[in-house]
């Protein structure tokens, strides 16, 4: 596929689009909400607030999303803000774990171990794996752990702590929470076995099981990216069927925006 | 949000006031609903009855001179040879800038053809047909939904290297050949299938895509249900005919209508919430990709073929004035006897062929509205409740043209197809648990993995699948390939009604246990069975089958 022309690049070059997208409905001022609860709510004027509401996420007028940035850190001790320094601008898978877990929490984590192994030379960059955990799993001991799993200093590997509240916020907004269980709904202590996948230029969004087999989340990943530019992997692309052909003389048509 | 509520509780509060919210765009002008902050939560506003209902084009297959380039390959295909196509097509998958509502604004969404739904293919058995589909997608979308895409005709009998199969996913400027043989399965008339629908399947993509526009009908006929009222066959079921070919309508009297819920921004545009991994629900219900549209009829005889377009919701769909149809087919499948029936209900991806007859309702009526009379508060199942006619949901405008019946030579037969007998002997009875592990779907406690065989099939066997589900949801799960028949229905033999039907979608409500008959003939390769709750087939809802020799 990659002798196709990429004509819309979208992860490096998709800033004229999403200007287009800018100019073309939205008037200054003017965002709209989305994320966890997911339900279109729009804030105008003087009314609207600088932060999106707990659990969701601001809708740029350009198409990306705006998450709140609560403070975490990482297993190093750094200081980390949630949207700036892990969503803006990033390709990340999103897991919470915790380090103690003996059960499920360990065997997501040897998935997605296998998973970034997979991805090999794409993790770091752009490719970025996090795990968020609870305030009781300090940095050292989150150190310790990625120590453990013979992941800690591997490319865009992040292990991720805060408070509680910080952690229910991100819960929330990436939609962790179980339709059985009614009221620990963003508990941070509910073990949801997902993976949230996300491509923030583009607002690409995606998830399946932490459980999955690890070809299924390294899969995940890679089709977050534009089809001109999807790194090919022997793992990954195995999975698919075979039968499809080229379109000779295909040119990728620029993708529409909006118009009233 | 307030930080007290759950986020289940919220958005079952919200979900109920848009729901509100579409009832009080069909009745009146109250939807300034000021929720504080300036801050609203549904859609904006769509007054009703504003435009005709549309429809799709027909499918048109290229001139007799007109060869495919490149050529297609016979070697792909299973029995291609057997079953030589007489009729080829070249379809597009391309971006599309659409409106539901005048008020609304140009969206883009992802088409087959250029249109939502997508075209309408006119089909019948015994003409083989090749379908090519091109992906000219650009290579990467802004916001929901994929470029890549993988057709699945619903629920054709096909081959599995044609079916749509998840993982035969391909990208922009790729393209992939279908071969629709148009057989019956088994040869068997009596497994004839009649409305069908075309949709996408690519894997963890399926409800973004959909959502965006990717479906259409697929309508098969054969000698018996010939799509001709004045047909001379002395067998022919002779219902009302006349499938629209986009804006042509006139002496039509074959409506098939698609239902689907959507969300709209501020301004008018298409956006989904694709967090939520229960099911996506929208505050704006959909007929033929409109917002609630109007439907000029005459006083006679109409066939609907009534299709839940999904992603999430269900529907109980009636008349406003209580008046009672004929229901004919179940998921396209022509019952043994029609029923008369006051409603239908549909999970997603089941359809329902009725025939109304507009000369039986009552002289000076000249409004009459297709009601959904389902409530639906979250994505992943209805409520038990049935809303009162009143606070119903508003589909369909009819406007009853004339005073007095018009020349009708359609009819509803007494008997229609019986079902063929299940004699292929039963080998195996499985069990099919629909059920929720750590927040994800699982079937037998198992997520989806493609290189994983789930259940390995005998081709031209029987088996008997108990189908178990448990917890607070309901699953409408589908079966690729073949139908089934019914036989118990929470443990109560299945001989009349509804369910005594060929069947391809079974939705299982809380607690649910049904018994069907299996089999699966002619074809072999990678089937899937999987929950057409799109979001929850996304997330992993989903088995392999593999047919064997």
């Amino acid at each position: 596929m990659t002798a196709n022309p990429c004509r819309d690049p979208g992860t490096d070059a998709s800033a004229s689009r999403r200007a287009a997208l800018r100019t073309l409905l939205l008037p200054a001022g003017v965002v709209a909400f989305g994320g966890g609860a997911g339900l279109s709510r729009i804030a105008a004027g003087a009314s609207q607030p600088r932060e999106a509401p707990f659990g969701q996420a601001r809708i740029e007028s350009d198409g990306t999303r705006t998450f709140r940035n609560v403070e975490l850190h990482d297993q190093d001790g750094r200081r980390v803000r949630f949207h700036d320094d892990l969503v803006r601008d990033r390709i990340f898978a999103a897991t919470f774990g915790y380090a103690l877990c003996p059960g499920i929490c360990r065997r997501m984590a040897d998935n997605m171990r296998a998973a970034s192994e997979l991805l090999g030379p794409i993790m770091g960059d752009p490719v970025s794996f996090y795990s968020f955990s609870l305030a009781e799993d300090t940095p050292s001991r989150l150190r310790e752990e990625m120590e453990r799993r013979g992941i800690y200093g591997r490319p865009g590997w992040r292990y991720l702590t805060g408070p509680t509240e910080a952690i229910r916020e991100i819960r929330w907004s990436f939609g962790f929470y179980d339709a059985g269980e009614e009221d620990t709904l963003g508990s941070p202590g509910t073990h949801t076995a997902m993976v949230r996948f996300g491509n923030h230029r583009l607002d690409s969004w995606n998830s399946c099981p932490s459980l999955a087999p690890p070809e299924t989340i390294a899969a995940s990943v890679v089709w977050l990216f534009p089809s001109c530019r999807r790194p090919s992997l022997p793992a990954v692309d195995r999975l698919r069927g075979s039968g499809a052909q080229r379109i000779p003389g295909f040119v990728p048509p620029a993708p529409l925006v909006a118009q009233r | 949000m307030p930080p007290h509520l759950s986020r289940r509780r919220f958005l079952g509060g919200t979900a109920l006031s848009t729901g509100a919210f579409a009832i009080w765009t069909q009745r009146s002008k109250a939807e300034e609903i000021d929720y504080g902050a300036g801050v609203d939560f549904g859609s904006p506003p769509s007054p009703p009855w504003v435009e005709p209902l549309a429809f799709a084009r027909h499918g048109v297959p290229l001139p007799p001179w007109q060869a495919l380039t490149p050529a297609v390959n016979p070697g792909a295909h299973q029995r291609y040879e057997e079953f030589a196509p007489v009729k080829f097509y070249d379809m597009q998958v391309s971006e599309t800038l659409l409106r539901p509502h005048p008020a609304y604004a140009l969206s883009p969404h992802t088409t087959y053809q250029r249109s939502v739904p997508g075209i309408t293919f006119m089909m019948r058995y015994g003409e083989p047909v090749l379908c090519r589909i091109r992906n000219n997608m650009p290579s990467s979308l802004q916001g929901f939904g994929h470029p890549d895409c993988i057709t699945h005709v619903h629920n054709g009998h096909h081959a599995s290297e044609s079916d749509g199969y998840p993982m035969d996913f391909y990208s922009p400027g790729w393209f992939r050949d279908h071969h629709w043989p148009n057989i019956y399965a088994g040869g068997d008339w009596r497994e004839a299938k009649g409305t069908l629908w075309y949709h996408d399947h690519r894997e963890h993509y399926t409800a973004q895509n959909t959502y965006r526009g990717l479906a259409g009908f697929f309508l098969l006929f054969d000698h018996l249900d010939s799509g001709r009222e004045d047909d001379p066959n002395p067998d022919a079921f002779r219902l009302p005919s006349g499938v629209p070919d986009g804006p042509r309508t006139k002496g039509c009297y074959d409506i098939p209508l698609v239902f689907t819920d959507r969300r709209y921004d501020k301004e008018g545009r298409l956006t989904m919430d694709v967090m939520n991994m229960d099911g996506h629900l929208g505050d704006r219900l959909l007929v033929n990709g409109r917002i609630q549209p109007f439907f000029e009829v005459e006083r006679r005889k109409y066939r609907f073929r009534l299709l839940d377009g999904g992603p999430s919701r269900f529907y109980r769909l009636a008349l406003s004035n209580g008046m009672p149809f004929s229901h004919i087919a179940n998921d396209g499948n022509m019952l043994p006897v029609p029923l008369l029936t006051d409603h239908v209900t549909l999970g997603v991806a089941e359809r329902a062929d009725i025939v109304v007859d507009f000369s039986q309702v009552p002289a000076g009526t000249h409004e009459l509205y297709l009601i959904n009379r389902m409530l639906q508060q979250e994505g992943h199942r209805p409520e038990d409740d049935i809303l009162p006619v009143a606070d119903s949901y508003q589909l369909l405008k009819f406007i009853i043209r004339s005073e007095t019946g018009v020349p009708d030579p359609s009819r509803v037969p007494s008997t229609l197809r019986p079902l063929p007998e299940r004699s292929a002997p039963v080998v195996r009875t499985r069990e099919i648990r629909l059920d929720r592990s750590n927040g994800m779907w699982t079937i037998n406690n198992r997520v989806f993995d493609p290189a994983r065989v789930d259940i390995e099939f005998k081709r031209g066997t029987a088996e008997i699948w108990r189908l178990r589900t448990s917890g607070g949801w309901a699953h409408p799960l589908h079966i690729h390939m073949e139908e089934m028949q019914v036989l118990t229905y929470n443990d109560e033999p299945v001989t009349g009604g509804p369910l005594h039907a060929r069947k391809d979608v079974f939705s299982l409500y809380q607690g649910d246990e049904m018994d069907i008959y299996v089999r699966f003939r002619d074809w072999l390769g990678n089937y899937a069975l999987h929950c057409h709750n799109t979001v929850h087939e996304d997330h992993a809802m989903m088995a392999r089958i593999l047919i064997v020799p």
